[in-house]
């Protein structure tokens, strides 16, 4: 598929390598030429210097004989001006990333539409939502339902006094064989192993595992992570993720927010009904220590600056908070956070991708999720009759090496993928992939 | 850290794709009476089981590679490819010592064109082939032959691009390398095809034809004739052969929107319309010149200074006439157009057309720069203002260009060459264009020179094909710190 990605920033530069490792021909158009040169010697794409809404340069990234348009630069109007142009001139899809949430109003979209722009994007909206999953699943640090929760993804960070240590994966289901889920795969030092049944747990994986909703919490139990009820929180940063998170939780839990700068503080204390806005740097240990945070349950670092979020967590974590969330903006800090004892993490550059890369593959994907700490993607698949994957059994299906199904969604029931399941047309498939595998098992359901 | 063993595993996947084009020639060998095709298949085995060895031993290597990989692959490639590609010329014989037979070979490979056989003529069919192609994979580069027919390649080509076409700034014709390599391919063999149907119609035989259209579109220089294309008496042919010099020494990218028949963006190309300005000044020139001195006719003058011309500013070397007779002025002039070479993104060596306008351009706004010390003056170029750090690597080849160049002067004169003869032979080897001046003149050969000046030239061939950093680099010791 031939690409076109607007804006060389964080996102777009991140959106070019990861769309080009999947072998799509990607141009990227940025005013910047040091932004340009950057990613233009690392990574096989095309690069072209210039605004994005200017026609000549469109032409010139050869517009008309493009797939699918992204634009993610930093202004709004840009990208949305951008996509218009790149519509009429004879893009097939547009993407805008936008900063608005009026635009996503759903009578909003035909309208959208009307004048070119297919999808709209909001990164922090979801980065939001992100943060509200992950405080309802306290034991985890990344959760993410399919199919209307039928079937969810999670991650177990295995302890030293984790029971499975040790044990192969078929010694491990057969200890509680009344469990049901799977073990999809394992990122240890080493990078990210699709496992099979004769690898064993070590102390320090983090297990990404797929279960359905009964699984999920006797599976948390089992392996020593308790959920908990969330009733104090704090969120250091009055960003739009801070905002937005503020918002959806202010009137079932106690929320306050600190935030730097007091224009800003003020402005956001009218926008929030329920929340209690403090004027402040969230790294003043005195100030969080006044604002109770021995008695906090979660803490939540959304400030525009990574290394600031890192350290007001694990300052929050060594004061007894027991969930902490951090947004980090720089992709190799994040496996070091993680090891550090920062329970989950936010990245809107992965939020961005997994929104994106649904829209360059052929077979029909209802979701796709890109895990934090790894390059891997967990993508829904909706089974087309006749394809591929609804010929044999999945043992015998041939699977890409790098890629592993994990459940099957049929109608209401859930069930977890084994060798001998049967996939059915219009089934759901939850499939577990890296990076190289992504491209080839697009056959499958299509 | 350097990643050897994939620097090991693609010189093996590289050495086995050049097994296949020693077989080819054999094939070709076969098809004469004279035949010598069995030294030859035991050359292309050996070069084959070599570099199988050397890929199935580092089958299992990390696939990281980063620039440093890339700047090795590609000078240790070239090496390797002349010297397993000397081995028809030892084997069969035909050239009985190492040190000639691997100057023969690099000459091939990087397009230089300088050869130390002195009866050409007497070499067999399949040999003369395979020189000729030599030159055909040098032109457009091995590694971007590899990039656009190998997918094994797709780690990394981006370095390994950049390291091999080094140039000023490149143009991609495509979002992947590999495509680009592809089209940059293709554009060639339409080129090479065209020229040989025309060769051939216009008298050639096939097999001369087929020879000197792989050693035109590659700006080479190898005729299949001593006498060089003076051996064939045809204007047609000797105007054809300066067309596809022209060509062969044009930026292929606007080549290739030529073929997409996007004229605009050609002729508004500044460094193309420079190119036509220089060949253009120096053909008038030197045509009078001719005109006024050698009594044989306008048409034979312009024929004759237009050839030449083109030939040594392509930096392809061939020769219809011996300039080395002619008015001492004109003779000093084609010594100019040595140091022009091609347009960047051509099969043409030397200091490169886009260097020279550059250079030319910074140095006259210097001038303005000292008389407004406040202004910015940028250096424009295709209505663009160029980079100060492009700019510095420009200033930075010319001074390494001429400091090479002298120091090889001084070499050569040690060796025992008169002056003449020094400059000559170091500007045809570092600009890749075959015949110099004095006693390497196109009159001569390279073969009087003693084996250490052999063995000097071949690395500066080596050094200017691959446009001076990509080789020295691999010398500067920061290159390996850790």
């Amino acid at each position: 598929m031939r690409i076109i990605v607007a804006g060389a920033g964080e996102v777009g530069s991140h959106l070019a390598k990861m769309l080009s490792q999947e072998n799509h021909d990607i141009v990227v158009i940025d005013p910047n030429e040091n932004l340009l040169k950057s990613i233009d010697s690392s990574l096989d794409i095309l690069s072209v210097t210039g605004s994005a809404t200017s026609i000549a340069t469109l032409e010139e990234a050869n517009v008309r004989k493009c797939d699918l348009f992204i634009a993610v630069a930093h202004l709004e109007d840009t990208n949305l001006t951008a996509c218009i142009l790149a519509k009429k001139l004879g893009v097939k899809k547009t993407i805008a990333r936008i900063d608005n949430q009026e635009y996503l109003l759903p009578n909003n979209k035909e309208f959208f539409k009307s004048l070119g722009i297919d999808h709209l994007i909001y990164p922090e909206k979801i980065a939001a939502r992100e943060v509200v999953g992950l405080l309802n699943q306290t034991g985890t640090s990344e959760f993410f339902d399919f199919s209307g929760g039928r079937l969810s993804l999670f991650v177990i960070r295995l302890d030293e006094n984790a029971p499975v240590i040790d044990k192969t994966l078929v010694e491990a289901a057969g200890v509680r064989a009344e469990l049901d889920f799977r073990a999809v795969a394992i990122t240890r030092d080493e990078g990210t192993i699709i496992p099979g049944g004769q690898d064993k747990f070590m102390a320090g994986d983090m297990v990404y595992v797929i279960s359905n909703r009964k699984g999920v919490s006797d599976l948390m139990k089992y392996s020593g992570k308790e959920s908990f009820e969330i009733h104090n929180m704090i969120i250091v940063g009055g960003s739009r993720i801070g905002l937005r998170t503020a918002k959806d939780l202010e009137h079932q839990i106690n929320v306050k927010l600190i935030e730097i700068d007091r224009d800003k503080g003020f402005r956001l204390a009218g926008l929030l009904d329920n929340t209690l806005v403090i004027h402040g740097d969230g790294r003043n240990i005195n100030l969080l220590l006044e604002e109770g945070l021995k008695n906090m349950d979660a803490f939540v670092a959304v400030t525009g600056n990574s290394e600031a979020n890192i350290l007001s967590c694990m300052l929050a974590k060594r004061m007894g908070v027991r969930k902490t969330i951090a947004e980090i903006e720089n992709l190799n800090y994040i496996e070091m956070a993680e090891r550090m004892g920062i329970d989950a993490v936010i990245n809107k550059k992965l939020i961005t991708a997994s929104r994106i890369s649904r829209f360059t593959m052929s077979a029909e994907v209802s979701t796709i999720k890109c895990l934090t700490g790894t390059d891997a993607e967990v993508l829904e698949f909706v089974v087309k009759p006749g394809a591929r994957a609804t010929k044999s059994l999945i043992r015998d299906m041939e699977f890409p090496k790098d890629s592993i199904i994990g459940g099957v969604v049929r109608g209401d029931k859930a069930f977890i993928a084994k060798g001998d399941t049967q996939i059915e047309p219009n089934d759901h498939v939850v499939v577990f992939a890296l990076p190289g595998a992504i491209g080839r098992i697009d056959d499958f359901f299509n | 850290m350097i990643n050897y063993r994939i620097i090991v595993q693609i010189l093996g996947i590289l050495l086995i794709l050049e097994g296949f084009f020693i077989l080819l020639s054999a094939f070709v060998a076969w098809l004469y009476p004279e035949g010598g095709e069995l030294p030859m298949v035991v050359s292309a085995g050996i070069t084959t089981a070599a570099g199988t060895i050397a890929w199935l031993s580092t089958r299992n290597c990390k696939r990281d590679l980063g620039k440093r990989e890339g700047y090795f692959i590609v000078s240790l490639g070239w090496l390797m490819f002349s010297l397993f590609g000397s081995l028809p010329f030892l084997l069969s014989g035909a050239i009985p010592s190492f040190t000639d037979a691997f100057f023969e070979t690099i000459s091939g490979f990087t397009t230089t064109g300088a050869t130390i056989l002195n009866d050409i003529e007497a070499m067999p069919h399949g040999l003369l082939f395979w020189r000729s192609l030599t030159q055909w994979l040098g032109g457009m580069g091995i590694i971007v032959l590899t990039l656009a027919i190998l997918p094994l390649l797709g780690v990394g080509g981006m370095q390994l691009f950049i390291a091999e076409v080094p140039g000023v700034t490149y143009d991609k014709l495509h979002p992947r390398i590999k495509e680009t390599a592809k089209r940059l391919w293709a554009i060639y063999i339409i080129f090479t095809v065209s020229e040989a149907i025309l060769l051939a119609l216009g008298g050639m035989e096939v097999f001369d034809a087929v020879c000197h259209s792989f050693t035109t579109m590659s700006t080479g220089g190898y005729s299949t004739k001593q006498a060089s294309i003076a051996h064939w008496d045809s204007p047609f042919i000797q105007y054809v052969i300066t067309m596809f010099m022209f060509l062969g020494g044009t930026n292929f990218t606007l080549s290739y929107f030529a073929l997409h028949l996007r004229f605009g963006k050609i002729f508004r190309h500044e460094e193309f319309r420079f190119y036509c300005g220089v060949v253009l000044v120096f053909t008038l020139i030197i045509t009078s010149g001719l005109y006024f001195t050698v009594p044989s006719g306008i048409e034979k003058s312009f024929r004759e200074a237009v050839f030449q011309v083109i030939s040594i500013l392509t930096t392809t070397g061939y020769v219809t006439a011996d300039y080395m007779t002619w008015l001492p002025f004109l003779t000093v002039l084609i010594f100019i157009l040595m140091f022009f070479g091609g347009s960047a993104g051509s099969t043409g060596g030397g200091v490169k057309i886009v260097r020279i306008l550059l250079l030319l351009k910074n140095s006259f706004l210097e001038i303005k720069r000292l008389l407004h010390p406040s202004a910015v003056i940028p250096v424009r170029y295709n209505q663009k203002p160029v980079s100060s750090q492009i700019m510095s690597n420009i200033l930075a080849f010319a001074v390494l260009y001429l400091i090479i160049a002298v120091i090889s002067v001084a070499v050569m004169s040690a060796i025992g060459y008169d002056l003449d003869t020094s400059f000559g032979a170091v500007a045809a080897s570092l600009g890749n264009i075959g015949p110099g001046i004095g006693a390497v003149g196109p009159a001569f050969t390279y073969s009087h020179i003693p084996g250490i000046g052999k063995w000097f030239l071949c690395i500066l061939m080596l050094i200017g094909r691959l446009e001076l950093f990509t080789v020295l680099m691999l010398f500067s010791p920061g290159f390996y710190r850790k």
